[in-house]
């Protein structure tokens, strides 16, 4: 059973989703609170230089009507007597005639016509206009009761002010650029707070897959993370427990099976004994009997390995040995005594850290899978290739098809040449066993045709190469020996898959 | 003798095993096996682990305490604990089931081969506060002598043909049971453990018998 999420599409991760959700809340806010602020700034600053300008053209405007009362005084005189302020233009203006109180850079041409055409109807007005690329603020104030002038208009340049909010602009989107970002890592950093219980399951799941049943998560610590720690623990206890029955029934039926195959193996050995002393026809049944006793012990072997592999109850003994030596050994015990092992010099110093019994079945499968089914190997070569040992049996039969190579590998298959059983065969477990003895060795094995492209089949088992000590590392071992207690028992070490 | 409580392993093993030339006394459980074996005079004792009563640990504790017999151990599974514990309980050696009698015969043989002593100046050896004189089989430890059973003192004896050599397993496997390159190394490091509690004055920090991580064992000069 497999419970899905019903999203069919691919979507984003929890985490990133997280922080992706509190990078765009800091966004947000942090844009509301500039763009407000922002806003507010500039009605202030504006007003505060408008209303700066609307009082100065006031009490100016009163000052040119007291003056203008005075005919001898010009329009140039007046507007020369006035005050000035920084960044203020002054503008008198008296029917056609004016005066500008800087007339290169700003004469009565500068000022909106809608703001001078309200002026001359008696209105007092005020206008935002844009002169010569710099923003103003212009007040016009009308002249009843002078006879030198009939209106007064006083311009105020908001560059400074706009190059005040400016900066502020800028200032606002870093600090808002900063808030999201900081809201990003916020939001980073408690998904992780948040998904960490989850990654605790991941760790205690893997553990689990890699062979420590035991493992449980803690409960009690908090009881919104109990919902999932406590099915899971059940989870793993009732996982714990089938491993357990399923190894102890193997166990049983282990000893119940050997115990009838004790039995048989000893009396046919008592029969063969007086094999001389019995008729043909009896001897016939014999060795029929014999064989097959043999046969129904390899296959009981097999299949107990085999449940153990499933039941995960195998313990390896595994040992750094050479491995052109143990391969030769191996290949020697088996009776492949005249197959020729062959391997470049480089290889004789390679160290492979392996079962050796478990490794001399897969040796002994591949060995006899080649007798049975191709008359023989013909060769085992041993080759290095960068941080793996490649270990290949070749031989000259007909050579496994394409389609069969995976195939061959399954528990009961036989491939095609499966038909012809020869009165010895096995029963098909045996490039199992290779193929489960490897993958706990960290290794591999796979059949390809021959390199030669002769017919024939190549079954390679490939194990990764323990690193060689160098020399002054074995020496220094060979000296702190005697002093280490834990030294009692050499390199090895029990494990199980 | 065999002690063996399914009665047709027991019978069919028996003939086999006289097929080989020997002589075999039954027991179906403990208790009769530890009486059968103080009344006969017996060269090997084969047991089975899985016995009702005392169980076959048991029996080869209670042997071992007095005599240095050849045990062979039998049990249904190689890759458990059994051998483990069943070689600390004082077994030389053991077999799985189902095995061919003839095997069975041949280990017997090599654990009553007497320890090689063609070498004449290893007569008397002496290493600190140990000594060994293989002719008689004796070896003392501090003046006093110290009780091996025959598989351990052949092993010490292997050592201390060549103080300083490094022995690996596969060499001490095949001189000491008659195992080839695929014995058990577990045999060679549960008899090393058991000889180190006698023959040193510390087990836990060996000064005679040393481990070579990697190599295998030696006896340090």
């Amino acid at each position: 059973m497999r419970l899905r999420r019903h999203s069919p599409r691919r979507r984003l991760g929890l985490r990133a989703r997280l922080t992706l959700t509190y990078a765009l809340g800091a966004a947000l806010l942090s844009a509301f609170l500039a763009v407000t602020t922002f806003g507010l700034t500039r009605e202030n600053l504006v007003k505060q230089h408008e209303d700066t300008a609307v009082q100065s053209a006031f009490s100016n405007a009163e000052y040119v009507v007291l003056r203008g009362r005075d005919p001898n005084t010009s329009l140039e005189s007046l507007i020369g007597s006035l005050p000035t302020r920084e960044g203020a233009q002054l503008v008198i203006e008296n029917g056609d005639t004016w005066s500008s109180k800087n007339p290169v850079e700003f004469d009565r041409d500068a000022l909106p016509q809608s703001l001078r055409d309200q002026v001359a109807a008696g209105n007092p007005a005020s206008m935002r206009f844009v002169h010569d690329g710099d923003p103003y603020v212009a007040v016009g104030v009308p002249i009843t009761a002078s006879g030198v002038a009939t209106a007064y208009f006083e311009a105020v340049s908001l560059a400074e002010a706009q190059r005040t909010l400016e900066n502020l602009a800028i200032t606002l989107i870093g600090a808002s650029a900063i808030t999201t970002m900081a809201g990003g890592l916020l939001g980073w950093w408690a998904s992780r707070r948040a998904l960490a219980p989850l990654l605790d399951v991941g760790t205690a799941a893997e553990a689990i897959a890699g062979g420590r049943l035991d493992t449980r998560l803690t409960v009690g610590d908090d009881p919104d993370l109990d919902v999932l720690a406590v099915p899971f623990n059940h989870m793993a206890q009732a996982l714990e427990d089938r491993v357990d029955r399923d190894a102890r029934f193997a166990s049983e039926v282990s000893h119940e099976l050997r115990s009838p195959l004790m039995t048989l193996a000893a009396s046919v050995e008592v029969l063969e004994n007086s094999r001389e002393e019995m008729p043909d026809r009896a001897q016939t049944a014999l060795d029929l009997l014999s064989a097959d006793v043999d046969r129904f012990q390899q296959l009981v072997e097999d299949l107990l390995e085999i449940s153990r592999f499933d039941a995960g109850a195998i313990k390896l003994h595994l040992e750094e040995v050479l491995v052109a030596e143990m391969v030769i050994q191996a290949v020697s015990v088996l009776g492949g005594g005249g197959v020729p092992v062959r391997y470049d010099d480089e290889v004789s110093t390679v160290v492979v850290r392996v079962d050796k019994r478990r490794f001399a079945r897969v040796l002994a499968n591949l060995l006899d899978n080649a007798d049975k089914y191709a008359g023989g190997a013909t060769s085992v070569n041993i080759e290095l290739l960068g941080d793996v040992v490649q270990i290949s049996i070749e031989d000259e039969g007909n050579g496994v098809a394409e389609g069969e190579r995976e195939v061959i590998f399954d528990r009961f298959s036989r491939g095609s040449e499966g038909g012809n059983r020869a009165s010895d065969s096995g029963v098909g477990l045996g490039l199992a066993l290779v193929d489960e003895h490897m993958r706990l060795h960290n290794g591999r094995v796979w059949v390809e045709g021959r390199r030669d492209h002769h017919s024939g089949a190549r079954f390679v088992v490939e194990l990764p190469v323990m690193p060689l000590p160098s020399p002054e590392e074995v020496e220094l071992d060979e000296q702190s020996a005697p002093e280490t207690p834990d030294s009692a028992v050499p390199a090895e070490e029990e494990v199980s898959p | 003798m065999a002690v063996e409580d399914d009665e047709r392993i027991r019978t069919a093993v028996k003939m086999a095993l006289e097929d080989e030339g020997w002589t075999v006394e039954e027991a179906d459980n403990g208790e009769d096996a530890l009486e059968s074996f103080n009344r006969h005079p017996t060269d090997v004792v084969l047991i089975d682990i899985m016995l009702p009563g005392i169980d076959g640990f048991e029996v080869c504790r209670s042997i071992r305490r007095s005599s240095d017999v050849p045990i062979v151990m039998v049990t249904a599974r190689a890759d458990t604990h059994d051998v483990v514990a069943g070689l600390e309980a004082g077994a030389d050696d053991y077999l799985t089931k189902p095995f061919a009698p003839k095997e069975l015969s041949a280990r017997i043989r090599a654990l009553l081969r007497r320890a090689r002593t063609t070498d004449p100046a290893i007569a008397h050896l002496k290493f600190g506060d140990l000594e060994i004189i293989p002719d008689e089989g004796m070896v003392l430890r501090d003046g006093s002598e110290v009780h091996l059973t025959k598989t351990e003192f052949r092993l010490l004896v292997e050592l201390a043909s060549s103080p300083g050599r490094v022995f690996s397993r596969e060499v001490l496997l095949e001189r000491v049971w008659g195992y080839g390159y695929f014995g058990d190394g577990r045999l060679v490091d549960v008899h090393i453990r058991r000889l180190r509690t006698k023959i040193e004055a510390d087990p836990a920090n060996p000064r005679h018998v040393v481990t070579v991580r990697g190599l295998g064992y030696k006896l340090q000069t």
